[in-house]
């Protein structure tokens, strides 16, 4: 079912609110039947919702409650308006293509997915498994889903007593190696990361294996990751289709072809006539073949543009561009303008390349990263596609998935170095980097410069602004971390210096003589 | 709403919405208050398909997370839900 999406200006939104239901006159003309639709201020975003009782030909004696200006054509009937939260207009199509912006009115359908619950883990674990993790939980331990795997496996081949014995020998282990209350857990974890990073290359480019597709690994990739940069220097995405397709190439190779960005001089040349002043615009064949562009879709490009009028030549298979004003200048800016006409493609994804794994099933890396986009393409698994950059995972995905995502690409960075770090000191490091809901860096920008403490902050970094800032503005400071105990003099609160001891004096009992 | 659901990506851990009547509950087991809990911004993908099925989720509720963590099997976290708006 179509909508009407219609942009418009907010005077006329509070009119329409004030006076409601009314009928609504606009000087373009709209055919067909809508029950709904929706106003964007902005041709971006859409933040009101109406309801629609009709729409008719504009007529002089009908009674209009509202105006917009002369050559009316059409007349709208509002009944109801509301405020939503925005939308942005990419939810909606017209036919295949994406909405990206409304100027005046559009008819176009919102695509939407009923959304489900998420399937609980515990749903996928066979009950033996789950009963057996249900027990050590009673006796106050967690064990992870492969270790009683394991620990099952050894009851069927070394009996039961055994079983028994090991299953009890675990607890106590894993109780004696817990963390300490306040055990310094930090520090334990800088120090983890940072001895084996001094063993890390200090530049590794690697070919991951894929042909051309460059990615950052090594120390500058993991300091890439605790920096929390808002773009990785080497943004690469792995797109995983969905299991039906992802055995078949040519599907592959389509969607390849559909998410690369094409742009003009990658398939076309371009002339440039000084003495009539057009630009013709001269498509190779084979390349177009290569990339599956049509010349109507280059000319449906160019339609877009503005300032510009396109003159097609489809018989000699070209097109000639003319610039609306007639100077060298303009006719310079426009050809280097065109040169870089997204044609097709997503944006932000300089080039695709598919591999084969060893099973058989095709997996494409790209260079350059838009995984919103790409996440809603139909032949694409959106459940395991993903991108190195973990910004645009928090932003796209959520700030869990960007912990999760911290953690995958810091482990994975080590993995590759042929280093072991253990697991929590880097869970660690992602539970504080998304503490705040939001992704911080390590450092003076995030988690340093936003501790409580005065002292704490001045002793890391930038110290006269903040003692400065903390005078003016009358901060206090509660002496509960280390730096600032350290710095007064006081014993610090970890370890023993945490607990306070009372001596109980008993009255001293009589020497013997 | 797009053509994909945030919460199946396999990234995304479980989302669960804690009623208010369980909230202190879960505070006194942690034996916290709600300003130290760990944040999750309003405008947060995950959460923002949550509200496609719980309807509004007020700033100040709690979010149940069930991690799956690969040393502890399942682990539960929570976070609530605040006012800032994720960058």
């Amino acid at each position: 079912m179509d909508s009407l999406i219609i942009k418009d200006l907010k005077a006329n939104v509070d009119k329409i609110k004030k006076q409601m239901p009314c009928n609504y006159a606009v000087d373009y003309e709209i055919r067909g039947d809508f029950k709904d639709g929706y106003i964007t201020l902005d041709k971006k975003t859409i933040k009101f919702r109406i309801s629609i009782s009709g729409i008719e030909e504009y007529r002089e004696e009908k009674d209009l409650t509202l105006k917009k200006k002369t050559g009316l054509k059409t007349i709208i009937r509002i009944s109801k308006i509301e405020d939503i939260e925005p939308i942005s207009v990419a939810e909606f199509r017209v036919g295949k293509r994406k909405l990206k912006e409304v100027t005046t009115f559009e008819k176009a359908e919102r695509t939407s997915i009923k959304i489900t619950k998420k399937r609980e883990y515990s749903s996928n674990i066979d009950k033996p498994s789950m009963e057996l993790m249900n027990k050590f939980n009673e006796k106050g331990v967690k064990i992870p889903l492969d270790s009683a795997t394991r620990l099952l496996q050894l009851k069927e081949t070394k009996g039961v007593k055994y079983y028994n014995k090991v299953v009890d020998t675990l607890v106590t282990e894993i109780k004696r190696r817990q963390v300490d209350p306040y055990e310094a857990v930090g520090i334990i974890a800088a120090q983890s990361i940072g001895e084996p990073g001094t063993q890390m290359t200090m530049r590794t480019f690697h070919f991951a294996g894929v042909r051309e597709v460059n990615v950052t690994l090594g120390l500058p990739r993991l300091i890439e990751i605790v920096d929390a940069r808002r773009t990785p220097s080497t943004p690469t995405m792995t797109i995983y289709l969905k299991s039906e397709f992802e055995k078949d190439e040519s599907i592959t190779s389509r969607v390849v072809k559909e998410i690369e960005n094409t742009s003009i001089i990658d398939i076309c040349d371009i002339e440039t006539d000084v003495e009539d002043m057009t630009l013709t615009i001269i498509p190779i064949k084979e390349r177009l073949k290569e990339r599956m562009v049509t010349l109507p879709d280059i000319i449906d490009a160019l339609g877009r543009e503005k300032g510009i009028t396109i003159l097609p030549e489809e018989s000699k298979g070209r097109v000639i561009v003319k610039p609306q004003q007639d100077s060298y200048k303009r006719l310079y800016a426009t050809q280097e303008r065109l040169k870089t006409l997204t044609i097709k493609g997503i944006s932000g994804i300089k080039r695709a390349i598919s591999r084969k794994q060893n099973d058989g099933s095709w997996i494409i890396y790209t260079q350059g990263s838009n995984l919103k986009e790409v996440l809603e393409l139909d032949e694409v698994d959106s459940s395991r596609t993903f991108t190195n950059d973990i910004v645009e995972i928090g932003q796209v995905l959520g700030i869990e998935a960007a912990r999760n995502a911290i953690l995958n690409e810091a482990r994975r960075t080590l993995e590759e170095q042929g280093l072991e770090v253990d697991q929590r000191h880097l869970m660690l490091v992602a539970d504080m980097m998304s503490f705040e809901g939001s992704i911080r860096a390590v450092g003076r920008q995030g988690i340093s410069g936003k501790k409580s403490s005065v002292l704490a902050r001045a002793a890391f970094e930038i110290t006269t602004k903040h003692l400065l800032r903390a005078g003016l503005m009358g901060e206090s400071d509660s002496l509960t971390g280390v730096a600032e105990n350290i710095i007064v003099g006081q014993p610090i609160t970890l370890g023993t210096g945490a607990i306070h001891l009372v001596y109980k004096r008993n009255e001293p009992a009589k020497q013997v003589q | 709403m797009s053509k994909f659901n945030v919460l199946h990506h396999e990234l995304v851990p479980e989302h669960h919405v804690v009623e208010i009547k369980e909230e202190e509950k879960v505070l006194n087991a942690l034996g916290i208050t709600k300003d130290s809990l760990p944040k999750i911004s309003r405008n947060d993908a995950a959460l923002k398909t949550l509200e496609e099925m719980h309807g509004k989720i007020e700033a100040g509720r709690i979010i149940k997370i069930v991690r799956k963590s690969s040393t502890l099997g399942f682990t539960e976290y929570y976070r609530v839900v605040s006012n800032e708006v994720f960058k």
